[in-house]
């Protein structure tokens, strides 16, 4: 099965120059259809104002957390099938179990590669 | 011994406690009995203490360049940059991904994987910019549990913290100025051209 490349994606992170990776990086991918969201509650609007096929998310911000962020999809009858990968500085152990029990789709850790990225978005839309 | 009634305790702070002891200590002396010499003894020893606490605490708070809260701000101004400098580094990669469209396929891969080289590594922005706020959270926190402490202890204000500084050469060295007081080239030459000459 192949990815749908026009898939509509929303990265979400409180520094403007990590969105600006993402977004090139997923160019690169070929992703091109991106939407950008500085913190949590910025991305939940996005996500309630249009549909999204893809959600990539930093963890640590404000006022939403991308953990509150990842919950409140989850919990959102027409949002919880979204794919949702965290990516994050955040390492412990606990923080992956975290995330995982709220439901992440996958999870990358900072820095991070655009291999990487590739591999862990194949791998959420079962192409990898 | 006759005075006012002491404060409930959850009202008592060091500076009212340290008054009523000194107090104490006057009344003592008036008294003509020799044994409360022993006492005198021991309560104006525990008051030279709490006084030189006091000034210690007092001297906790370096007032101007050296505060925590200027410190902060010198560490958010990090960040500030190395964004600058991260967006102007993927500004120029991105050029050179456009330039690379026109070039033969050999080194069009190569020129994008260098690109992507440079997009991986100016993460270094986020990861640095998360470690900096860290930072200057707990010197936000230390700062205000210094802030609660002095008032605690009605601590006055040592002259070394008080921003008198001995050398006046030393109150010239303050740094790279932060972003958003920074003047321009424009507002020095002003100031360079009407600056007098010595005489």
């Amino acid at each position: 099965m192949s990815l749908n490349k026009n898939m509509r994606v929303l990265i979400v992170d409180d520094y403007n120059t990590m969105l600006r990776i993402l977004r090139n990086l997923l160019r690169q991918l070929e992703f091109n259809n991106v939407e950008e969201a500085s913190d949590g509650e910025e991305a939940l609007r996005a996500l309630r104002r249009d549909p999204h096929d893809l959600v990539i998310s930093d963890w640590n911000m404000a006022p939403m957390t991308g953990l509150d962020l990842l919950r409140c999809v989850r919990s959102d009858d027409k949002l919880r099938r979204i794919p949702f990968i965290m990516v994050t500085a955040e390492s412990k152990t606990e923080n992956v179990v975290a995330a995982k029990q709220a439901g992440v789709s996958n999870y990358i850790v900072k820095p991070f590669n655009a291999e990487t990225l590739r591999a862990k978005i194949g791998s959420v839309f079962g192409t990898a | 011994m006759t005075g006012p009634v002491a404060p409930s305790p959850s009202a008592l702070h060091i500076e009212d406690a340290h008054g009523y002891l000194e107090r104490l200590i006057r009344e003592l002396h008036a008294l003509g009995n020799e044994r409360k010499q022993p006492l005198v003894t021991v309560l104006e020893y525990v008051s030279r203490h709490i006084a030189q606490t006091r000034e210690e605490v007092g001297s906790l708070r370096p007032a101007g360049a050296n505060s925590l809260s200027s410190t902060a701000d010198e560490l958010e101004e990090i960040v500030n940059e190395t964004a600058k400098a991260a967006n102007e580094i993927m500004g120029a990669a991105e050029s050179v991904e456009t330039i690379a469209i026109g070039t033969d396929p050999g080194t069009r891969e190569a020129l994008q994987a260098a690109a992507t080289r440079i997009y991986e590594a100016s993460a270094f922005q986020d990861i640095t910019g998360q470690r900096i706020t860290k930072v200057v959270r707990a010197l936000q926190h230390i700062e205000s549990r210094v802030e609660a402490l002095t008032r605690a202890c009605g601590a006055a204000i040592s002259a070394s913290s008080s921003g008198n500084v001995a050398n006046a050469d030393e109150s010239l060295l303050n740094g790279p100025q932060l972003g958003r007081n920074a003047a321009t080239q424009s507002e020095i030459d002003s100031l360079f051209a009407a600056a007098e000459l010595p005489s």
